[in-house]
């Protein structure tokens, strides 16, 4: 008998707002995996879009989620890799600075908050490989991805700034590669693995970030890549939402299949194309679905 | 409460400047010993192939005291945070959070904020998240929002009075 483990699921913006195929694929998938989701009422955005305006008001509002978790006594589980980086940092800035953490704390008891840094905070990536464990992931795969070669996408915020402690390595992450071959699928390898997804310049410069999107598909599409597996709402938004748009920018038609993590994984577990929110992609899936089942 | 407000962290702004101005001048005496132009930054910059963004020619201009002239440019608003140059600076300098910090003093000085950080932090303020619940397309030409998905309503702040109340405070004291 293995126990359940809690977590305060923080939804973040996007993923709630928008990128549902995240949402809905991680409510079906992690809950067989012994992993007790919560609902939390009244988190905020986590700040991080707001560091380039005032980086302040992103330690407060990451200070203010950190707070609420803790609230009700639970470590909490980030799955965009952009909140995650904000409610890390936050995390470690405020360690490290006492002054600060007093200041933030002296204006969240207004709200009934108070900030210790009690509470763990981890990501898809780092709750599937090391709090459930690839031997466990193995036990409950059904049908097996058997020879389909997927690309990883990390995304950067996910594995920088190694200093303050991230999911995975900054140079080299494997974690989503050693998932994927537990689930019978081959990781690629390929040259462009590091490279980012533009997103962070969706807010002024947006045709510059779509070609980003768009030289990183291109090169995936170019290596004969099956499948493109992202765990971050900001990532798929490019590489999904906006493939057509980001083929344009790179003057090539795209037809990469994109996916979520925990949509690959619960399509390895057997799951059903509607629980995994399938047909929410953009991105051709239907491709890999045929390659999987066929 | 004005986005001005939230933008420059509160009045008065002269007070903001010349905080901002004591952090900046920090980091410009903080690299001026460690920086030695070995450019590793740049080589491995997401934005730099894309729109010429050169990170050790940010540092060596804020080492040579061009401050205004690096406020004033666009290409401070180029970086994509992928913190590459962090991580592998030699020196330890992180010329990306030297660009974070010449952003934040553009903005607290008065100028123009670029593209939607103006309509984001609006939302933020009125809803807690930088945009509240959108309708999506399927690949099948279906519209759907998330309640027809069977998930949960949206957490935000409950009490906004509060919430706001919360970040007035905090943009009226010195940063």
């Amino acid at each position: 008998m293995t126990m359940k483990k809690k977590y305060a699921l923080y939804p973040g913006c996007l993923m709630p707002t928008e990128q549902y195929a995240y949402e809905v694929s991680i409510r079906e998938t992690l809950p067989i995996l012994g992993i007790d989701l919560v609902d939390v009422e009244g988190f905020s955005c986590c700040g991080e879009p707001m560091k380039s305006v005032n980086q302040f008001l992103t330690l407060y509002l990451s200070t203010r989620n950190l707070a609420i978790a803790e609230k009700h006594h639970l470590d909490l589980f980030v799955p965009c890799a952009m909140c995650h980086l904000a409610l890390s940092e936050c995390h470690h800035v405020l360690e490290k600075n006492p002054a600060m953490k007093e200041r933030i704390n002296s204006q969240l008891a207004a709200e009934d908050l108070q900030y210790t840094g009690k509470s763990q905070i981890v990501h898809t990536v780092d709750l599937l490989h090391d709090q459930i464990g690839i031997e466990k992931l193995k036990e409950h795969v059904k049908k097996p991805l058997t020879g389909l070669k997927i690309a990883a996408h990390y995304g950067c915020h996910l594995i920088r700034p190694s200093e303050i402690g991230r999911p995975d390595d900054s140079e080299n992450p494997q974690k989503i590669e050693s998932i994927l071959k537990a689930i019978g699928a081959e990781p690629v390898n390929y040259p462009q693995k590091l490279d980012c997804c533009g997103a962070p310049l969706l807010a002024n410069l947006p045709e510059s970030a779509l070609t980003k999107t768009g030289q990183k598909l291109q090169a995936i599409q170019e290596q004969g890549i099956q499948a493109l597996v992202d765990v971050c709402p900001w990532c798929h938004k490019m590489f999904d939402s906006r493939q057509t748009k980001a083929g344009e920018t790179v003057a090539t038609k795209l037809d990469v299949p994109v996916l979520y993590l925990t949509q690959l994984l619960g399509m390895a577990f057997g799951l059903s194309a509607e629980k995994l929110g399938l047909e929410l992609n953009l991105s051709p899936v239907e491709k890999l679905q045929q390659e999987a089942t066929g | 409460m004005s986005i001005i407000d939230l933008t420059s962290m509160g009045e008065p702004q002269s007070d903001q400047r010349k905080e901002l101005n004591d952090r900046l001048a920090k980091l410009q005496d903080e690299i001026s010993d460690y920086c030695f132009q070995c450019a590793r930054c740049t080589s491995g910059c997401e934005a730099h192939k894309l729109l010429e963004l050169e990170p050790h020619k940010i540092v060596a201009l804020l080492k040579r005291g061009l401050l205004n002239e690096l406020l004033n440019s666009d290409v401070i608003w180029t970086c994509m945070s992928c913190m590459k140059c962090r991580e592998r600076c030699p020196q330890r300098v992180a010329p990306v959070d030297i660009l974070f910090a010449l952003k934040n003093m553009a903005v607290a000085s008065g100028k123009q904020i670029p593209g939607k950080y103006t309509g984001m932090l609006q939302s933020i303020l009125s809803i807690g998240l930088i945009q509240d619940i959108q309708q999506t397309t399927t690949r099948g030409n279906k519209t759907v929002k998330r309640d027809e998905l069977g998930l949960p309503p949206l957490s935000k702040p409950v009490d906004v009075a509060k919430f706001q109340a919360g970040i007035m405070k905090i943009a009226m004291e010195k940063v």
